[in-house]
């Protein structure tokens, strides 16, 4: 007996001495996710750099940007909507003129435009120092795409947290500069540039896209989900009129509306021009040659956060400005196509230009070849050929309303750059244009009815208000950010 | 311990058969007096002549006594020796036993094994199951409340199985969980609200709390160390019960209750609504020039009466729980058993709340042979939760669908339903309720149509089980090897109907699934040693490895678009079908450790642990830590110097301890925390990669080093026993989501890293009192009382932690203060010249604010607007103070329990008063009634603008809700009665109590709010204290039975 016992005591805890050291010998912990790709392995093949390239696209179509957060705010901002409901917590900040530095939109707009630079600069980084696995015209194209998303993206901070470029030249204080990526704690520490820096790299940026982009690619659905040169060619018209650079808005409007007349369509690469009906362009095909670059939108990917048919149409929070908004200008006749846009209902008005719910699958728009029309158009108004100017905006005018005549008295120079104006109103509602329209010229933000408790207020340049302030998020964490 | 003694009773039991056959003798049975259950294996010992016997299966005796009066002397381990003298024949004893009291003998559960309580030289906390098992509670961490020093346990909400936040010694984290680590038979658990849907899951309600044995709540490092890495938050070791040697029991327990909200604020009528909505459109127009109309008006019902909805008439029910329990439990000397069904059935005093339990379980221990001994165990529950948006829930305060705010602030001019009985929805604003006469828009949704129109459901299958060997080749040696599984298979389903009135109505209905596969597997090997060389050195020594692997696989979609609003779940037919709630983890833990106890004569006690812990979800090179902690005891009460003062008349069993230890925490939420992570999503139809998270190749362990002192002892001849414990836990390392510049485009903005640090320190007293004691009638008080503080004394870069309530920053996290303190605007007092409320801003200078966007000093002059950089701390949310006082009151066969808990010294703020004077269309309390109308009027309510969100707090906190949360409750009251016995021996029914019970039964506070422990962030590290629209805590009253066969 005790000798069996010795023998098993002596073979049991050698074998759980030995289950021990197994145990803590074997390294069980090195385990990786099976649906996330470490940074190591991300630029190892043709598929996932194709992937990282739609991923900055994909950053840019978040919630606070291009899913219809960055539309809508520049909208309600301006005079053309009033407020029906008391909870509509971003946009009902802008709506109120009440921005402050801790408010949501103020910070996520921020951050969200940020991320679309960091994913631009990882993917600089990434594919300057290519390891053959794609080719090097695909390198380029690649390369094309990145810069002209930082640049859209910084143009929207420009345009969003600066004061305009008309006010001293682009002498304010504009945004931090970020131009390589940032994967550590460190360099949170970092001064804005001036706005006038700002815009030189946006341009710099949009030039270079410029030759690295190819002309097109082989289907529409690529021509408009992702840049190609007249893409560049095309935001640089809106960049330079921002800064009131009327004869670069006209040199680079002309690489793309190179007819003299209508319908002033492009002549090489994808050949851009208007539609005949704009209808179609927000309803039946959203890949058509007008739609320069648009956001794409599926069933399975559709916006995320609040689509724009929400907050305007099917569940609206803001309905049409029917008494001092553009809807009230008698020079939008009932003849007008555009005013399909419009419904009504119980005696408000609601802007149906997106219309699809559930899923909200209309494309949202970033640049339409209508606006490059009237970049053209004021360009060459303010600063160049009037008579062009007044072809252009009639070209865009009569798509839909060709019965339309402008009294030949009122165009004159000053009458004339109103006349776009109010035509940039009409034709881009609900797109987003309204209070960069605004900003750009130092014009005051108009006040507007409301049917709900929240009232707005005038917004002048000499407000503080006139442009969002700078985000707390950053202004706690980045010290250099005030000096 | 137990074998020792149950030798020394082997020869009593076969001496007895062979005097039985004479005449003179007594029997009787032995009891437990508190419990008046049969005790089984007590010894009866005739003190003259050394012979005796022991108590049978149903506490039965008999005693062969020669002559009289003779002496008896009763025995049981556990209770207090008990010596009688019998001068007459009888047969119809019934000896009453008392346990004995904070006995150093009692037996603690530690990691890995148990020890007695003289040896345990840490901190630790226990309570009996039984203490528990009749509360009408979801799940048994919720009857802890006042119960032991140093544990915090408080329920957030009222709604049903919201996971109390419970919190040993403090908040020990702050980016990380500072929940306990729950350990139930050797294997750790799943723990929080785990459910995606409205209704909470708490996966500790699987648990029945009447299979509850015991709960040890172990304290310190140097009890903890053996947990390692994740015991920096303490440790709760719940052991279920076994069967018990030679006692077969029979018992069912049941308890009926019914429950209702209590402290719901008094809203406006339809008129006061009305007219005080339509007071602010005129203020705004005489303050802003304005010419605005009233917005506001009252609706009349067909007959041309005046709608006046009391809305939480239509929330608010009195709810109705039942439960049942049934146990079968013996044992022989070589096996013993214990097997218990359960089913529970319990509502929530917000109408479509409701719980149901069903569960079984199963203990088994065989002693095979001397050296060998296999047993395991398992439970396996089916548990329902229903809800709907209750809003109660963390993140839910803002909802438009949530049931407590909603029956705070809808007008009451409007009516839930048509003049036709249709639900009163507003087809242009996507089915919300109906505006009735008023003007606007109602974003919130009507109740009565989520009732009738959406669900949420969270259902469990869980099985927790686990085996074990044994094997003893030597008395002083034993190998254990246990293997245990947690596998939690959880469904969620989430439905809204495409019809008006459903909050899915804008997606054409919605019918949601996600299924998540939650499942810990251990498997621990043990070698224990166990020693006395010669006869002063003991010596305990256990060495061991545990392999941890915790996998979750998650995957579910969601259906819109509905067919036909027939369909209620995703099987039906949809247009729409989308992924959701995807996931695929795995954690994996690799350990060893080792406990060394030494003590030398019973005196002088030494324990050491030491674990070194591997956490898969650490950086490459940081993935394992080492922790232990060493602790030591002195019993001086057995020194002779002592046993030969004055000294020991006065005082006995006097102890000192102490300990240090270090512990970690590593319960990062992420799996994979250290990697930089790209996923895929789609831009339109094209495949994207995106980087979604920025790790830290350094990411290691939060350290916590703890020191703990101790004294116990009993007094005034062992009727009172006090215990006095100081501790400073020093946690260091913490990991933090280190804000990173929005500028750097990083994902979240943050990285984790281990920055920070911050120490609770306090004080632990305990007295356990046997104020009177005697045969028909004993009292026994306890009481406890915990002084904590704690400090935050570093963190990333300096920099505040801003926590928020629904869309405001309410608390902040900085360096000198407490976590999570209260943040916002102060205000000073409504002006009585212009009915304006003053503000004090940054500078330290008294502004006013007008109700629309005009801020000026008192003098006039324009002041800037108060933005977030004027926002004061408003006071610490951690109460300094708290513990809980339990009396037990015995008279012959009736008991009284009391059980008082309390807190204090902290604040909470009362964010449902900014609901209830929000001017916006929201519903006011009846408080708005004294607002200031005219000049020169003192009063707390300032003047009413329409639209103002600053003024009453809407959208930024104000000191004017900070109160102070003082408060005392009686958590429980209890009333039982236990059943002659001679009438139920007859039915062979052995006892018999039945009880009624109040749970919540009063509570004294000054705060105004419904419950100064409710919070609307749940276990929330950063955000704690706030109260916003959350839903009190009910008051129930319970009817039970406990029979034993």
């Amino acid at each position: 007996m005790k000798k069996r016992f010795k023998t098993s005591l002596v073979v049991l805890t050698a074998g759980w001495i030995g289950l021990l050291s197994i145990a803590s010998c074997k390294d069980l912990l090195n385990t990786t996710s099976e649906i996330s790709i470490s940074s190591t392995s991300i630029f190892e093949t043709p598929a996932r750099i194709s992937g990282l390239v739609n991923g900055v696209y994909k950053s840019l179509k978040n919630s606070s940007l291009y899913s219809g957060g960055l539309l809508h705010c520049n909208d309600l901002r301006g005079e053309e909507f009033i407020c029906l409901t008391e909870n509509s917590l971003g946009g009902g900040y802008a709506w109120q003129q009440n921005l402050s530095s801790t408010t949501d939109i103020v910070n996520s707009i921020w951050a969200q435009s940020y991320q679309v630079i960091n994913n631009s600069n990882i993917l600089i980084a990434g594919l300057s120092q290519s390891q053959g696995v794609i080719s090097d015209s695909i390198n380029k194209n690649y390369i094309g795409e990145a810069r002209f998303l930082r640049a859209l993206a910084y143009f929207t901070l420009v345009t969003t947290y600066a004061r305009p470029y008309a006010e001293n030249n682009g002498a304010s204080k504009g945004v931090p500069l970020r131009l390589k990526p940032e994967s550590t704690s460190a360099n949170n520490d970092l001064a804005t540039s001036e706005v006038k820096a700002i815009y030189s790299q946006i341009i710099n940026d949009l030039d270079t896209a410029e030759i690295f982009l190819p002309e097109k690619y082989s289907t529409a659905l690529l021509n408009t989900t992702r840049a190609h040169k007249s893409t560049a060619i095309a935001l640089k018209t809106r960049v330079y009129l921002s800064k009131n650079d009327f004869v670069n808005v006209r040199k680079e409007a002309q690489k793309i509306v190179a007819q003299n007349q209508a319908p002033f369509s492009a002549t090489s690469g994808i050949l851009h021009k208007l539609q005949d009906n704009i209808a179609v362009v927000f309803s039946s095909d959203y890949t058509t040659v007008e739609s320069i670059f648009s956001i794409p939108m599926t069933a399975s990917d559709p916006p995320s956060g609040t689509a724009l048919v929400t907050v305007y149409n099917s569940a609206p929070n803001y309905a049409l400005n029917n008494i001092s908004g553009i809807l009230s200008n008698t020079e939008w006749k009932s003849t007008d196509a555009r005013r399909t846009f419009v419904r009504t209902q119980s005696g408000l008005y609601y802007l149906t230009k997106y219309a699809k719910v559930s899923p909200a699958i209309d494309y949202i728009p970033v640049i339409r070849y209508a606006e490059v029309l009237l970049n053209y158009a004021e360009a060459e108004a303010r600063g160049g050929d009037i008579n062009k100017a007044i072809a252009l905006l009639q070209a865009v005018r009569h798509r839909s309303d060709a019965s339309y005549t402008f009294s030949p008295t009122s165009l004159t120079q000053s009458e004339i750059v109103n006349t776009i104006r109010i035509e940039r109103r009409i034709e881009l509602l609900g797109e987003g244009f309204r209070a960069t329209d605004l900003l750009r010229d130092l014009l005051t933000f108009p006040n507007k009815p409301s049917r709900s408790s929240y009232i707005s207020r005038v917004v002048s340049p000499t407000d503080n208000g006139y442009v969002y302030p700078l985000p707390t998020s950053e202004i706690l964490t980045n010290k250099l950010l005030l000096n | 311990m137990f074998s020792r003694y149950r030798l020394a009773i082997l020869p009593l039991l076969f001496f007895p058969t062979a005097i039985f056959a004479q005449q003179n003798h007594i029997s009787g049975l032995i009891l437990d007096k508190k419990t008046n259950e049969p005790l089984t294996g007590a010894t009866i010992l005739l003190v003259d002549t050394k012979t005796g016997t022991t108590s049978d299966q149903k506490g039965n005796f008999t005693l062969s006594v020669k002559s009289l009066p003779a002496k008896l002397l009763i025995s049981f381990l556990g209770y207090k020796p008990y010596e009688l003298k019998i001068f007459e024949y009888s047969k119809s004893l019934n000896i009453y036993l008392t346990e004995e009291g904070n006995n150093l003998n009692e037996v603690v559960v530690v990691g890995y094994g148990t020890q007695n309580k003289r040896e345990f030289t840490g901190s630790i906390a226990s309570v009996k199951g039984d203490d528990i098992k009749d509360a009408p509670i979801q799940s048994f961490e919720q009857a802890l409340q006042g119960k032991s020093a140093g544990v915090s346990i408080s329920l957030p909400t009222g709604v049903l199985n919201a996971p109390p936040v419970v919190r040993i010694r403090g908040i020990n984290s702050i980016s990380l969980s500072s929940y306990p680590l729950v350990v139930v038979d050797g294997i750790p658990v799943f723990t929080g609200n785990i459910s995606s849907t409205h209704a909470s899951n708490n996966p500790l309600s699987d648990i029945n709390p009447s299979d509850i044995e015991s709960i040890d709540i172990l304290k310190d490092a140097a009890s903890t160390a053996i947990y390692g890495s994740r015991a920096s938050a303490g440790v709760i070791l719940i052991t279920t019960k076994q069967g018990k040697l030679g006692h077969i029991t029979t018992s069912y327990d049941a308890w009926i209750g019914i429950s209702n909200a209590v402290r719901i604020p008094e809203v406006l009528n339809a008129q006061q609504y009305t007219d005080i909505k339509n007071e602010a459109i005129a203020n705004r127009n005489a303050i802003a020039g304005r010419t605005d109309p009233n917005a506001f008006a009252l609706s009349y019902h067909p007959d041309g009466s005046v709608v006046d909805t009391k809305w939480r008439d239509y929330i608010y029910r009195t709810a109705v729980s039942h439960n049942h329990t049934t146990s079968i439990s013996g044992g022989t000397d070589k096996v013993n058993y214990y097997f218990s069904a359960n089913y529970s059935n319990q509502e929530g005093f917000l109408i479509g709340n409701e719980l149901t339990r069903k569960s079984l379980r199963f203990n088994l221990d065989n002693k095979v042979t001397s050296w060998l001994k296999i047993g395991g165990g398992g439970n396996y529950s089916v548990n329902s939760n229903k809800s709907f948006d209750t809003g109660s829930m963390p993140g839910e305060s803002m909802t438009t669908t949530g049931l407590t705010r909603l029956a705070l602030v809808l007008p009451p001019n409007v009516s839930p339903y048509n003049a036709d009985g249709s639900f009163n929805v507003n087809p242009s604003s996507n089915g919300t309720l109906g505006k009735g006469n008023n003007t606007a828009n109602i974003p919130l949704y009507n109740p009565v149509s989520l009732f009738a129109l959406t669900s949420n459901n969270s259902e469990n299958s869980h099985f927790n089980g686990n085996f074990y060997v044994a094997i003893k080749p030597v008395k002083q040696l034993e190998l254990k090897s246990t293997y245990a599984v947690d596998r939690l298979n959880q469904e969620d389903y989430t439905y809204g109907s495409p019809d008006l009135g459903s909050d899915s109505y804008s997606t054409q209905g919605s019918a949601t699934n996600i299924s998540y596969l939650r499942q810990n597997e251990s498997w621990s090997n043990t070698i224990r040693f166990d020693s006395n060389i010669g006869n002063n050195h003991n010596l305990s020594f256990l060495v061991g490895s545990d392999l941890e692997k915790i996998t979750l696989s998650s995957w579910g979609a969601k259906a819109t678009i509905a067919s036909d609003n027939f369909f209620k779940y995703y099987q039906g037919g949809w247009g729409s079908i989308t992924a959701i709630g995807n996931g695929l983890g795995e954690r994996d833990f690799l350990s060893i450790f080792s406990r060394i106890s030494y003590n030398y004569k019973n005196k002088y006690y030494l324990t050491g642990n030491l674990r070194r812990d591997g956490n898969s979800a650490l950086a490459v090179g940081s993935k394992y830590g080492n922790f232990g902690g060493i602790s030591g005891g002195w019993l001086l009460s057995e020194e002779s110097f002592f046993l030969k003062s004055a000294l020991k008349d006065k005082f006995s069993n006097v102890k000192l301890t102490a300990s240090w230890g270090r512990v970690g925490n590593g319960t990062l939420s992420n799996d994979y925390s250290s990697y930089n992570l790209y996923s895929a999503s789609l831009y339109g139809s094209a495949a994207t990669w995106g980087i979604t998270q920025q790790g830290n190749p350094n990411l290691s362990w939060e350290t916590s080093d703890q020191t703990n002192f101790g004294l116990s002892f009993s007094t005034l001849k062992n009727r009172l026993n006090v215990g006095i414990t100081y501790f400073n836990n020093d946690v260091n390392n913490l990991i933090m989501n280190t804000p990173q510049s929005p500028s750097k485009g990083i994902p979240n903005n943050t990285i984790l890293a281990n920055v920070g640090s911050l120490y609770n320190r306090g004080v632990e007293l305990s007295l356990d009192s046997k104020i009177v004691e005697s045969d028909n009638f004993s009292w026994d008080v306890s009481y406890n009382f915990t002084y904590l503080k704690n400090i935050v004394t570093a963190l990333a870069g300096g920099n505040d932690i801003i926590g928020a309530t629904g869309s405001g920053n309410t608390n902040i996290t900085r360096v000198g203060a407490s976590i999570g303190s209260l943040y916002g605007l102060k205000t000073l007092y409504v002006n009585p010249d212009n009915g304006q409320r003053v503000f004090l801003n940054a500078a330290g200078e008294k502004v006013q604010y007008n109700g629309i966007s005009t801020w000026t000093y008192l003098d006039g002059r324009t002041a800037a607007a108060l933005t977030g950089t004027d926002y004061y701390v408003l006071g610490n949310t951690l109460p300094k103070w708290s513990g809980g006082l339990n009396s037990n009151l015995k008279y012959k066969r009736f008991e009284l329990g009391l059980n008082f808990t309390y807190a204090g010294g902290n604040y909470v703020m009362n964010r449902t008063r900014s609901t209830l004077t929000d001017q916006i269309f929201f519903n006011s309390s009846t408080a708005i009634l004294s607002r200031w109308t005219t000049a020169g009027q003192l009063t707390d309510i300032p003047r009413l603008v329409n639209g103002d969100r600053i003024s009453f707090g809407g959208s930024v906190p104000i000191s004017d809700q900070v109160e102070k949360g003082d408060f005392l409750r009686l958590q429980n009251v209890t009333l039982a009665y236990n059943l002659p016995n001679k009438l139920l021996n007859s039915a062979g029914i052995s006892a018999v109590r039945v009880y009624g019970q109040i749970n919540n039964a009063w509570l004294f506070t000054k705060y105004t709010g419904v419950d100064p422990e409710v919070s609307a962030n749940g276990n929330s590290n950063t955000s704690p204290g706030v109260e916003y629209n959350t839903a009190g805590l009910g008051r129930t009253w319970t009817l039970g039975i406990n029979v034993k066969f």
